[in-house]
């Protein structure tokens, strides 16, 4: 059973304050439980996202068949190791990034509306709106477990200023696929050696960072000591602004704790700190794709979003022999050409995610493999990338969610069933008492 | 409700006594029973114990007891100032009857007020908002820090980012003070732990990048020039971008020959040499030439590119590293500029630069500049912020503890705002020591000032009740909270050696000394803060940078307008800051502070050139406030003006008399009427009176905002109306006196001087306080502004008077303890 900060009650907290706050009262409140520590009976799932842009070669997605016995696509078929570990879902339409009146804009409403199944504001101003996504959701949930509540990563940064594609779309919606709330998008971060200090605290080896931890926490203890006799000298209606201070104090307390607490007792052979963002694309995505996995592993976070590649991405894969840029391609026009270029695009961009399986298949989980325990949906939030369309939509469901989601089918829906349907169903796997999200209808039927 | 002829409010003009003028109100007569037959006939009819409009009754009250029901009557003030009320069409009284009733009032209230102030009570605990911290930084340790980056965004209410009850404390902003503490003190002390990181410099797509930028050399065009500081002396990789067609990804106008300089402090370290997209090397060579077509040139726009190839990488090899000292530096990227002659083609093209879907002017620009650094770097060098913080060195062994403890008491007596006590200073050593036994001295000092960046004692700002204060009296707030007060007020920063050396010594109210120190402190550049941070917001300067109108029917409208419309109204305030003029020239200047592109923009001849420089308007219409696009521009919609938004603007920065927010589900204005005719702006706002829900509001705010059609939604003057109708500009204000045009506006606003330089002390009180206003402050309110009527109400006068006012000055204990 987790302990968590809300189990003690808060006036046991303060009145076991006299001058300074004794460590071991923190003890009590750290959870005990760590990767190792579970049991079947309480696996710790976890949940990720992988989003691909500009559409999709559908006609070389979707299996020809359906059910247990199918063939996997030629784009899916760098799969094949992990067959029965995925399921195609097809037929899936996100009628909420379609334009409803709001002209052009389909690669910002695509990614906006991709986890949260709600039509974005068209604005280029400060009043965006959108909607809180299903990982938000999730994370709110789960992330008081962790030292980061969710991780929200990315491969390219935004180069615009205001509009992004003139459609009148502030570039926030291309930016991330995350929103805390209606109006509060997170950012996605580019550099693999910000989300390695973020996860692992600051220093480039490992001996570094246990200093930088036990430094920060020490920082923090004579802070609230400060704090303390700074409050015996203010009356109790003048305390709010103290109170929440140590409050905040306790929580990042609490935080680095938990992170001395995965450095000491994990076996983990975190690798050197990245410097910096990777010259070549795919060294970049690895090296996110391994953050994931780490994260996943150290109990860092629960909860992942990746955009492996931005919409309107300009990226020439020269390495596939396409010195196009990506989102011009996508622009087929039915040139059978420029289609078969698309196909490869997504084909490498399904191995990437393959080798991403593959590292959290061998990963040892508890009583299974991190594989086991994880559940991610990798897709993209447009279908045809030459019409603008988001129906219907490539969606690849995989992982285990710990013995919730049985691998190696198709899933064939009736064309245009709502996005939102499996989103809704995903929340439900990670135990949101939800039963409506976005525009859904009802959730899709995963077991 | 009727709304009756403008023939009834003329009479009303002008006619209340003026609290600028500082005799009149001797004249007035005590409360008599005048006054209650007043209230009686001709409130208490609405205002009655049964009706109770507006939640209020003036039935059973008397207001010879003014004092006691203060609330009330402020309110009652107010309305009566501004010629509100009683509402047009109801039965008026005489407006000299008027004025000696509210001059009565008002000396009532300010006579008890006199003998028992209440000067509020300032949140005890008021952290610093972001513009505060940085600045402290800077005055602290010399280091520059980009606060947008570190720490997340401020909560604001009353209009400002500084109001001590909504600055709050979260887990999010701790981790982030935290982190921030330790890049500070690393970049501070110049440690050799700082690992290389990126810092990356972002163009405006839409900034000129054809002429001279600001800052750069004459014979150079475009760039950027970033204040850095470098942390450590190392070699630093210095990469750029150019700016790019968003649907090729080809880099922009590369035919022909160009030249990219990079700088540090205004010497060049490096030539790029570009032709038709090459590199050419310092040997001469040119890099080698990717394969890739030949595009048949003119097949767009007049400027053809070369093969896709070669324009997507031209910038690949805009790379360099470069050896630079620790410090603060400039760092410049610009282009040599070959020639002055304007580059022609066909149609006149746009007064707008953006390289976007090939409207490129044919030639580069550029796009981003990242920093990547140090490497190889040594700790130790010659920095100002090493300079300010290591006062002393250690000799030997022994002495180090003793330098330590020099320095840091040093540092916390700056950072604390106070005298420091032992145990401050030992807490700091304690982690000295701690961080010397890992790393030596200087990473000590590294340990122990990340320690202070982060404790309470710098992050909030404290007042305290003086030790058994009875509850609810008052106390004159001590010297040290006073020079805070002050610091913070006008310089958004720490108080100097200079203040807290007074105020440790307790002479800081010395006769004539405080205000010594107020013009000093305004006559330092620190209090640029002062237009950046209150007028910034009352203004709504920093929402400039963040209006798009719509690029159809504005194509002129770019980023160097977006920065010349905030520079106008920065430098137009700082002019009458620093000049000290009269308050009222804010609204009836008839000069700004213009460039080329303003000028150009505004219809004003002969002004070249990117420097700002006074320039005198001969139409009468510019000038003040009402003329400026910043706020013309923030107070529009993005595809047409809004009479409503700029007539709200009025009333609640000038006349300070705000209306309620609407209700909700307001449906939109019918643009056409039923014979698709399109709708001039005046006939739309009919329908807004002609909804009795609305009127009550809308017939005080479109009379406002309707007379400045003649400025469209950007700022620029017209003669003709959304539907091209030629313009009605009459209008009037709330105590119905009619105006036409602005020009009619500003000399309305003129004859009756007080809701003005009300409502510019009203706001500029909140934000020296850091709290909202209530009716209790309304005295103080009134005796700053006569006392600064002697002097024409210069600014420097009106700031005076709040700092010697008894808000400012004095501090409610807290009431009775409560469980």
């Amino acid at each position: 059973m987790l302990i968590t900060r809300r189990a003690l009650p808060r006036r046991a907290i303060l009145k076991g304050m006299g001058t300074t706050l004794a460590l071991p009262l923190l003890d009590a409140m750290v959870p005990a439980a760590t990767t190792t520590a579970q049991t079947a009976a309480a696996p710790v799932r976890r949940l990720g996202f992988v989003y691909v842009p500009n559409g999709a070669n559908m006609a070389h997605w979707t299996p020809a068949e359906a059910g247990k016995t199918f063939d996997l696509s030629p784009i899916l078929q760098p799969l094949a190791p992990l067959k029965d570990r995925v399921v195609v879902v097809s037929g899936l339409g996100n009628s909420p990034a379609d334009a409803w009146g709001d002209g052009g804009g389909d690669h910002s409403r695509g990614p906006a509306a991709w986890l949260s199944a709600v039509h974005p504001k068209r604005t280029e101003g400060a009043d965006i709106h959108a909607g809180t996504t299903i990982d938000q959701l999730v994370a709110q949930r789960m992330g008081g477990h962790t030292q980061l509540a969710s991780l929200e990563l990315a491969t390219e940064a935004t180069g615009l200023v205001g509009d992004c594609g003139g459609a009148g779309y502030s570039c926030v919606y291309i930016d991330t696929l995350c929103w805390r709330t209606p109006t509060s998008p997170l950012p996605m971060e580019t550099n693999p050696r910000v989300v390695f200090e973020l996860m692992f605290g600051d220093g480039a080896t490992r001996e570094q960072r246990a200093i930088r931890l036990r430094e920060n926490r020490s920082i923090l203890d004579a802070v609230t000591a400060e704090l303390g006799r700074l409050r015996t000298r203010l009356g109790t209606p003048d305390r709010t602004r103290i109170n929440e201070y140590l409050d905040a104090v306790r929580e990042v307390e609490r935080r680095i704790q938990h992170a001395e607490a995965q450095e000491r007792k994990s076996e983990l052979a975190l690798p050197d700190r990245p410097v910096g963002v990777p010259d070549d694309f795919e060294e970049h995505v690895a090296v996110m794709f391994e953050l994931q996995a780490l994260a996943f592993q150290a109990d860092v976070t629960r909860v992942t979003t990746f955009m492996l590649s931005r919409e309107l991405s300009q990226r020439a894969y020269t390495k596939l022999g396409i010195s196009d840029p990506h989102h011009a391609i996508s622009h087929h026009q039915d040139d059978p050409d420029k289609l078969a270029k698309i196909a490869k695009i997504n084909t490498y961009h399904v191995s990437l995610f393959a080798s991403y399986l593959e590292r959290l298949r061998t990963t040892p989980d508890g009583d299974g493999s991190l594989l086991d325990h994880t559940l991610i949906l990798y897709g993209g939030g447009m279908a045809d990338g030459n019409l603008h369309s988001h129906s219907p939509l490539p969606v690849v469901l995989a992982g285990g969610a710990a013995g919730r989601l049985a691998g190696g089918r198709h899933l064939s829906q009736p064309l245009d069933t709502p996005f939102a349907n499996l989103l809704l169903s995903i929340g439900q796997l990670m135990d949101l008492p939800i039963d409506r999200f976005g525009d859904s209808r009802g959730a899709l039927s995963l077991t | 409700m009727r709304i009756g002829g403008l023939a009834v409010g003329v009479l009303l003009t002008g006619a209340l006594h003026p609290l600028s003028d500082a005799r009149a109100s001797q004249a007035a007569s005590n409360p008599s029973a005048d006054d209650r037959s007043l209230i009686a006939r001709y409130c208490v009819t609405c205002h009655n114990d049964r009706l109770r409009t507006a939640q209020l009754t003036l039935e059973q009250l008397d207001p010879a007891e003014a004092p006691a029901q203060a609330s009330v009557w402020e309110k009652v003030i107010r309305k009566l100032r501004a010629g509100a009320m009683p509402p047009m069409g109801s039965p008026r009284p005489d407006p000299a009857a008027v004025s000696d009733f509210v001059a009565t009032l008002e000396r009532t209230i300010d006579h008890a007020a006199a003998n028992r102030p209440h000067p509020g009570r300032p949140a005890s605990a008021h952290r610093l908002n972001r513009a505060e911290y940085r600045n402290a930084i800077r005055d602290l340790l010399a280091v520059g820090v980009d606060v947008a980056d570190l720490l997340p965004p401020d909560s604001g209410s009353f209009g400002f980012d500084n109001i001590g009850d909504v600055l709050g404390l979260s887990p999010l902003l701790i981790e982030r003070y935290l982190s921030a503490a330790r890049r500070i003190s690393r970049v501070a002390i110049g440690s050799a732990s700082i690992a290389p990181t990126t810092d990356t410099f972002r163009v405006p797509s839409d900034l000129t990048q054809d002429t001279t930028a600001p800052g750069q050399p004459f014979g150079t065009r475009g760039g950027l020039v970033i204040p850095y500081t470098f942390p450590l002396d190392g070699a630093y990789d210095i990469r750029l971008r150019l700016a790019r067609e968003s649907v090729t990804d080809a880099v922009t106008g590369i035919r022909g020959r160009h030249d990219i300089d990079v700088t540090i402090d205004g010497v060049r370290v490096k030539r790029f040499t570009l032709v038709d997209g090459r590199l050419r090397h310092e040997d001469g060579s040119l890099a080698p030439e990717e394969r890739g077509t030949l595009i048949i040139p003119g097949s767009r726009r007049n400027l053809g590119f070369y093969g896709d190839d070669v324009a997507r990488v031209a910038d690949e090899g805009l790379r360099v590293r470069v050896l630079v000292r620790a410090g603060p530096r400039l760092l410049g990227v610009t282009f040599a500029r070959h020639s002055a002659v304007e580059i022609e083609s066909i149609r006149q093209p746009f007064l707008r630069a953006a390289p976007e879907n090939g409207d490129s002017h044919g030639a580069p620009y550029l796009s981003s500049v990242a920093i990547t650094g140090p490497f190889d770097g040594t700790a130790g060098g010659d920095t100002p912020s090493r300079r300010r913080l290591l006062t002393c060195q250690p000799s030997a062994d022994t002495a180090a503890v003793a330098c330590a403890r020099r320095i840091l008491s040093t540092l916390a007596r700056r950072a604390y705002r106070r005298p420091v006590t032992p145990a401050d200073v030992n807490d700091l050593l304690a982690f000295f020591r701690e961080g010397r036994a890992a790393g030596g001295f200087d990473a000590g000092i590294e340990l122990a000032l990340t320690r202070l960046l982060v404790g309470p004692a710098f992050l909030l700002r404290m007042e305290f009740d003086p030790p058994n204060a009875r509850p609810g009296s008052v106390h004159a707030v001590s010297d040290v909270e006073l020079a805070s007060r002050l610091s913070f007020f006008l310089w958004s920063s720490i108080p100097d050696e200079e203040l807290l050396t007074l105020a440790e010594r307790g002479r800081l109210r010395d006769p004539g000394t405080l205000e010594r120190q107020v013009r000093r402190m305004l006559a330092d550049l620190k209090a640029h803060a002062l237009v950046e941070n209150f007028v910034g917001q009352w203004l709504y300067l920093r929402n400039v940078p963040h209006v798009r109108p719509d690029r159809q029917l504005f194509p002129d409208f770019d980023e160097n307008l977006r920065q010349a419309f905030r520079r106008e109204t920065e430098l137009f305030v700082e002019g009458l800051l620093r000049d000290d003029r009269p308050a009222l020239e804010l609204l009836t200047a008839n000069y700004s502070f213009i460039n080329e592109r303003l000028a150009r923009h505004y219809g004003v001849r002969g002004v070249y050139g990117e420097r700002f420089r006074r320039v005198t308007f001969e139409d009468g219409v510019r000038g003040g406030l009402l003329g400026q696009g910043s706020i013309l521009t923030v107070r529009s919609y993005v595809n047409r003006t809004s009479p409503v938004l700029r007539g709200v603007w009025i009333l609640e920065n000038i006349l300070g008399a705000p209306p309620p927010p609407p209700p909700p589900n307001v449906p939109a204005l019918v643009d056409t009427d039923n014979n698709g005719q399109v709708l001039s702006m005046r006939e739309r706002m009919v329908q807004h009176r002609r909804n009795p829900a609305c009127a009550g509001c809308h017939a005080k705010m479109d009379p406002l905002g309707l007379p400045l059609e003649q400025f469209d939604a950007v700022g620029r003057l017209r003669v003709r109306g959304e539907s091209n109708e030629p313009l009605d500009l009459s209008g009037a204000l709330p105590n119905g006196k009619a105006f036409t045009g602005v020009t009619g506006l500003r000399q309305a606003l003129v004859t009756q001087p007080d809701e003005f330089l009300t409502t510019v002390t009203e706001k500029m009180l909140t934000y020296a306080l850091g709290r909202g206003l209530e009716y209790s402050d309304a005295p103080a309110v009134r005796g700053i502004i006569k006392g600064a009527a002697g002097t024409d109400h210069r600014l420097s006068s009106l700031i005076v008077g709040i700092v010697k006012s008894a808000p400012f000055q004095q501090r409610q204990a807290a009431d009775a303890q409560r469980k």
